[in-house]
């Protein structure tokens, strides 16, 4: 049960498999998978057969091929628990391989090959349960057919098929070959939720072994025979481009073999990546710095709020929001900001090409293997069918890994010399040239009646990315405007989003909008709570009425219950947020003591329903994960631009939370039996506001920007419950 | 030429001397269990055991290795995954994405060589190594367990 990648010759063993089962006749297959043209072809015809998913050895070793990568978000696992309790496979024959390049793989729920914006399991959850029991199906009519008997006195379990009057049995990887052969049902019949016995339980991730002994291959891992080592710098602004050059003094070095000039960076091929490094640093350049010259962290700020005399696109207008503001007895304003954040994935970019005439191959971690394979494709002037997408372990995503840039760029280099290049950027590169979370600002208008009803609410988004309003549905986009299917009850509602385009390249970062919208959302809601002097949970609460609030409510509900909301320890104050996050509704509490500026954090409790848990102990884990991602930014987390270039370079000036400052944390899962909501992002957002509205709580100052530490704040965790 | 003692073999690397030691064990002796990511010895990924000590080999010239010194890396900790660090993170299911992780074993395996029963506040002063998952408490609770199980 071991998904160990092995060594260079074994990836190349695994992509034997991929390419070379539909030719072994040797009664091995269920299911064939598909040459890459016939996938492609397949995929229209949906649904989907099993071929390219599951493939059963006459060793009875079932190997899946996850549609989503391993980022340390369990994909793989939760892929796997999908197909394997619908298929009643043994799971101690398990293994997992990542899909190759293909619209095969395309998520349902969004057409596209790309794990992110925890769609993995919402996406997965229908088609991968479908193609286990179709699987199933199969198995159980050859062994049905082989006995004469009816399919219907036939029983799976544990990957052998039973005929309970004769007692015969057997194995799936008797019957795999014959079963191949038969047509796949379109609906075969799926388990209920109650009858589940791998989704809902929590199997031992199937990454978590090789990652305690060195052999979890990652793309920096990947070595190819007379392979040679890139170092890059790019332009230092981000809208750069080089100008000059001069690697006289580089070439001198030893085991340097080539420079290769990018539109917008600089390249050094050498022996060894040392050796690229040292070359690199020998190397001059001159760059111009385009649109970015002369911008800073001061003037974005500045910008984002003029933008509030703008009229932005409206995403959503429900009543008048004017007409209740002109008849509202007050109205209460307030701006909110955030800073432009890195991903700091703690891999730092890095890809391995191989380049002939004709073809290519690219190793790497990517989260959008399409997407690296257009890269790839386009930087060697090759159709993307001619380019081959190694997918490795991804030491950590977070949305920087859905760009594919780092690939184009291993592809040119490889082109360039004539040998296989593995590019890594140094940590100064991968902080200084990422796709950010943009900078966003947030103006807020609420009107209250003379009783003091919320009667209306208009949110002013001005953000440094690029809000898409143009689909169906609340607006899905890289930047700044909140989730717009609201929970909160407001009769007048309006939303409004604007792009300022400065030049800096923005990008999904863990939890997307919602990395910052409930930081500006709760505490906003927070703001109008206590001016009315109404306790936050009860004033939430009230807002709820509603039917559709129904999870919302149970949520807040418990969250209350296990926060000991009404009842805070001495000298301990607590602040709430809870809002509706990638088809989850998350909310947490934190508890802190202050003293002057000195925050200390004794407790954070997470509440989320995410529908259907598929792997709680991992879910559990995706919630502490995000708190701490969420936490790194709230108390330090800032991007700034000086001069168009970003300043922060390494761990150093961009810290990210210790161990020491982990709070205890205190996580608990709503039951549920409804499809499965997200949980790979919605554990970012609610630290923000909670600990945004604790202090305020505490010291009566409302926190509208971030980080804390800007606003003067310490920060400590306490371990004691005390 | 210079010798190392890896995992209790003996190698010849023919590197430049100022090589970080992290260079040489990943690209000379494939042993990729050790990663790259900070390169100023600021996050840990990099920890391999110097003498039992932890230290960051990203920044390390290989030269600066004692003549005679015993290094040891993830790849050499046990054959199997037995031993008991290995074993209580995999109980804890302690990684994520995993890249940290190396390190974070490693740095666990010497602070219980040191402190053989160690409190919250010596996992907070041992472990310097950062995570971007947050993979903290699993780190925490794979420690003590660790901690309560005998030393082989």
């Amino acid at each position: 049960m071991s998904n160990t990648k092995s060594p260079i010759v074994g990836l190349n063993s695994r992509r034997d498999f991929l390419k070379t089962s539909v030719f072994v006749g040797s009664g091995l297959m269920l299911s064939l998978v598909l040459p890459r043209g016939t996938a492609r072809a397949a995929q229209s015809a949906s649904p989907r057969s099993p071929s390219g998913f599951i493939h059963i050895g006459s060793d009875d070793v079932i190997t899946i091929v996850a549609p989503a990568v391993e980022m340390g978000q369990g994909g793989h696992t939760a892929m796997c628990q999908m197909i394997m309790e619908e298929l009643s496979g043994d799971w101690a024959k398990l293994r997992v391989e990542d899909a190759p390049a293909d619209p095969l793989y395309n998520n349902p729920m969004i057409n596209m090959q790309i794990t992110a914006g925890s769609f993995a399991v919402r996406g997965w959850y229908p088609e991968l349960r479908r193609i286990g029991a179709a699987a199933r199906e199969m198995l159980v009519q050859a062994a049905a057919l082989q006995w004469g008997v009816p399919v219907v006195e036939c029983s799976a379990e544990q990957s052998i098929v039973t005929h309970q009057a004769s007692g015969r049995a057997l194995r799936y990887g008797a019957l795999a070959d014959a079963a191949g052969k038969l047509p796949s049902p379109a609906t075969p019949a799926l388990k209920e939720v109650a009858a589940f016995t791998v989704i809902g339980h929590s199997p031992k991730r199937l990454d978590v072994p090789p990652k305690l002994d060195g052999s979890a291959l990652f793309g920096i891992d990947v070595d190819l025979p007379g392979m040679v080592y890139a170092a890059i710098r790019g332009a230092p602004t981000l809208t750069g481009k080089l100008k000059s050059f001069d690697d006289s003094a580089a070439k001198s070095q030893a085991g340097y073999v080539a420079t290769v000039v990018l539109d917008d960076a600089l390249i050094v091929v050498a022996t060894s990546y040392w050796r690229a490094k040292k070359a690199l640093e020998a190397v001059t350049t001159e760059w111009e710095k385009g649109k970015l010259g002369g911008m800073d962290s001061a003037r974005v700020s500045q910008l984002l709020r003029s933008g509030f005399a703008e009229t932005g696109t409206v995403a959503r207008n429900d009543g008048d929001v004017e007409s209740a503001r002109a008849n509202g007895a007050m109205t209460l304003e307030a701006v909110y900001e955030v800073p432009y954040l890195a991903h700091a994935c703690m891999e730092p970019m890095n890809c391995t090409a191989r380049v002939s005439a004709d073809a290519a191959e690219v190793w790497c971690g990517t989260q959008a293997p399409q997407a690296a394979q257009a890269a790839a494709a386009a930087a060697l002037g090759l159709q993307k069918e001619q380019v081959t997408v190694h997918s490795m372990y991804l030491g950590g995503g977070f949305g920087r890994r859905g760009q594919a840039d780092y690939v184009g760029q291993a592809a040119s280099a490889a082109k360039a010399v004539g040998r296989p290049v593995k590019l890594i950027w140094s940590r100064e590169e991968d902080l200084s040239h990422d796709y950010y979370r943009p900078a966003a600002a947030i103006r807020f208008r609420a009107s209250l009646d003379a009783a003091g009803a919320l009667t209306s609410l208009e949110s002013n988004v001005v953000s440094a990315s690029a809000p898409d309003f143009s689909r169906p549905g609340p607006p899905f986009y890289t930047g700044g405007v909140w989730d717009t299917t609201y929970s909160y009850s407001i009769p007048n509602f309006r939303v409004t989003g604007l792009n300022k385009d400065f030049g800096v390249r923005f990008g999904f970062w863990r939890a997307v909008n919602d990395s910052h919208n409930p930081f500006m959302l709760e505490g906003f809601i927070d703001e109008i709570a206590h001016h009315l002097q109404r306790d936050p949970y009860a004033y939430r609460r009230s807002l709820l009425q509603h039917q559709e609030a129904h999870r919302h409510l149970a949520v807040l509900d418990l969250l209350a219950e296990k926060s000991g909301w009404h009842k805070p320890r001495k000298g301990r104050h607590l602040g709430m947020a809870v809002f509706p996050s990638f088809g989850s509704v998350i909310g947490s509490v934190a508890e802190i003591s202050m003293q002057g500026k000195a925050v200390t954090l004794h407790r954070v409790v997470t509440v989320i329903d995410c529908g259907v848990a598929v792997h709680p102990e991992n879910i559990l884990a995706q919630l502490r994960g995000g708190l701490v991602f969420g936490l790194s930014a709230v108390l330090r987390g800032e991007i700034t631009l000086l001069d168009g270039a970003v300043s922060e370079q390494n761990f150093s000036d961009y810290p990210i939370l210790t161990i020491a400052e982990m709070p205890v944390v205190d996580c608990h899962i709503v039951p549920s039996t409804a499809a499965p909501g997200g949980i790979g992002e919605p554990g970012t957002g609610p630290i923000a506001p909670a600990l945004a509205n604790a202090i305020y709580a505490a010291t009566g100052t409302r926190i509208r920007t971030l980080p804390l530490a800007k606003l003067g704040y310490t920060f400590a965790a306490s371990r004691n419950r005390a | 030429m210079i010798t190392l003692n890896v995992n209790g073999k003996e190698h010849q690397v023919d590197v430049d001397a100022d090589t970080p030691l992290l260079w040489v064990l990943r690209d000379e002796l494939k042993l990729t269990g050790s990663k790259f990511s900070c390169g100023i010895g600021v996050c840990g990924a990099c920890t391999v055991l110097m003498n039992g000590q932890p230290i960051r080999s990203c920044v390390l010239p290989v030269s600066a290795v004692a003549a005679g010194a015993t290094l040891v890396t993830i790849e050499g900790l046990s054959p199997d995954r037995s031993h008991r660090v290995q074993k209580a993170w995999l109980e804890e299911s302690v990684p994520q994405c995993g890249y940290c992780q190396s390190g974070m074993i490693l740095s666990a395996v010497a602070l219980l060589d040191r402190i053989a029963h160690p409190t919250d506040t010596d996992i907070d002063t041992a472990m310097t190594n950062l995570c971007r998952c947050g993979t903290y408490d699993g780190v925490r609770k794979a420690i003590h367990k660790a901690a309560k199980s005998p030393k082989l």
